[in-house]
């Protein structure tokens, strides 16, 4: 196991987790999400193969209401 | 012309609507149906998993012809808001971003440095930035000479329903600008967004006063004839005030007498 930064909070996940893992976990992989992880844009194509390192700190974004 | 025009995009409604606080994601898709609006607000924000049953972005997917304009709220300096921009670019495609750097929560009022900042740097990154501002005619020209493809002034307090309070500097601010000036904020009735328009405003943008109506269609609807209202007089030309009384009707008498 490794640990990352969720979304603000400490998460353990398993060995060579990618971004679509974490996101399918989250249940947001249907979803039309934005990633971002360690400041860096992730985009969908790339999510399949991003494995995830230890202490990465993984921001999963999505629009809501606002005015 | 009759359509609104920001940088090469066009929207043949003069209304933009802001998504939040509907009671509910149908009574929003309502109001934006019945507003006839093509241009939307959103907000960004950590992904929630007790969201998933409303996902924004799928539900105002079914309107046709809909563009969306995420903002930078919750940024509380420039960086924030360039950095919300990229992200919200990423996920909505679209080339709009609402520049919106408030920090203190009190009053929600614009930060002018940090909104300069940030619009300045999205402008050259081919943003159509569209920044909410303090009703103020100098940060207004240098946000036009920046690049910002609209300024939005602040007609009162976000939320307030205080109406246009900022009407004169506002009058001075589209007295100067050759871009859209746009009053976003504060606006509770649809007269005061007809008035908005008949001083020469290109849009208005609404959020509160038709989510927090008891019938938010309908109140969408309203200000959609407003806005209509108020553009159609504007170019039809707004007769001069008179300081005394100029008379419509002969005042000729004609009981006897002559004139």
């Amino acid at each position: 196991m490794i640990t990352i930064t969720l979304n603000g909070e400490q998460r353990d996940i398993h060995d060579g987790s990618t971004v679509d893992d974490i996101l399918s976990t989250i249940g947001a992989e249907k979803q039309r999400v934005a990633v971002v992880v360690n400041e860096n844009i992730i985009y969908p194509e790339k999510r399949s193969s991003l494995v995830l390192r230890e202490n990465d700190q993984v921001e999963v974004l999505s629009f809501v209401e606002g005015g | 012309m009759n359509v609104l025009q920001i940088g090469a995009h066009t929207f043949s409604s003069r209304l933009i609507l802001g998504t939040g606080k509907f009671g509910n994601v149908q009574s929003m898709l309502d109001a934006i149906r019945a507003s006839g609006t093509e241009l939307v607000t959103v907000a960004l924000r950590r992904f929630n998993r007790e969201q998933v049953e409303h996902d924004l972005f799928t539900a105002l997917s079914t309107i046709e012809g809909l563009t969306l304009m995420p903002n930078t709220s919750g940024a509380s300096n420039a960086a924030e808001a360039v950095k919300a921009a990229h992200i919200s670019r990423e996920l909505s495609g679209s080339p709009f971003i609402k520049v919106e750097i408030h920090p203190n929560p009190q009053h929600l009022m614009p930060d002018p440095i940090e909104t300069y900042e940030a619009s300045r740097i999205l402008a050259s990154e081919d943003f159509l930035v569209m920044p909410y501002i303090p009703a103020d005619p100098v940060l207004a020209k240098r946000l036009e000479d920046a690049g910002c493809a609209s300024v939005m002034p602040l007609g009162s307090a976000i939320g307030s329903g205080q109406g246009l309070a900022t009407a004169e500097m506002i009058k001075l601010i589209i007295r100067e600008s050759s871009i859209p000036v746009i009053v976003d904020a504060g606006l509770r009735s649809p007269s005061e967004a007809c008035a908005a328009m008949e001083m020469g405003c290109e849009a208005v943008l609404v959020n509160s006063a038709i989510a927090a109506a008891e019938n938010p269609a309908q109140m969408a609807a309203a200000f959609a004839s407003a806005v209509k209202a108020g553009y159609k007089a504007r170019a039809a030309g707004i007769m001069p005030k008179s300081g005394s009384a100029v008379a419509t009707s002969p005042l000729t008498s004609f009981l006897g007498k002559t004139s």
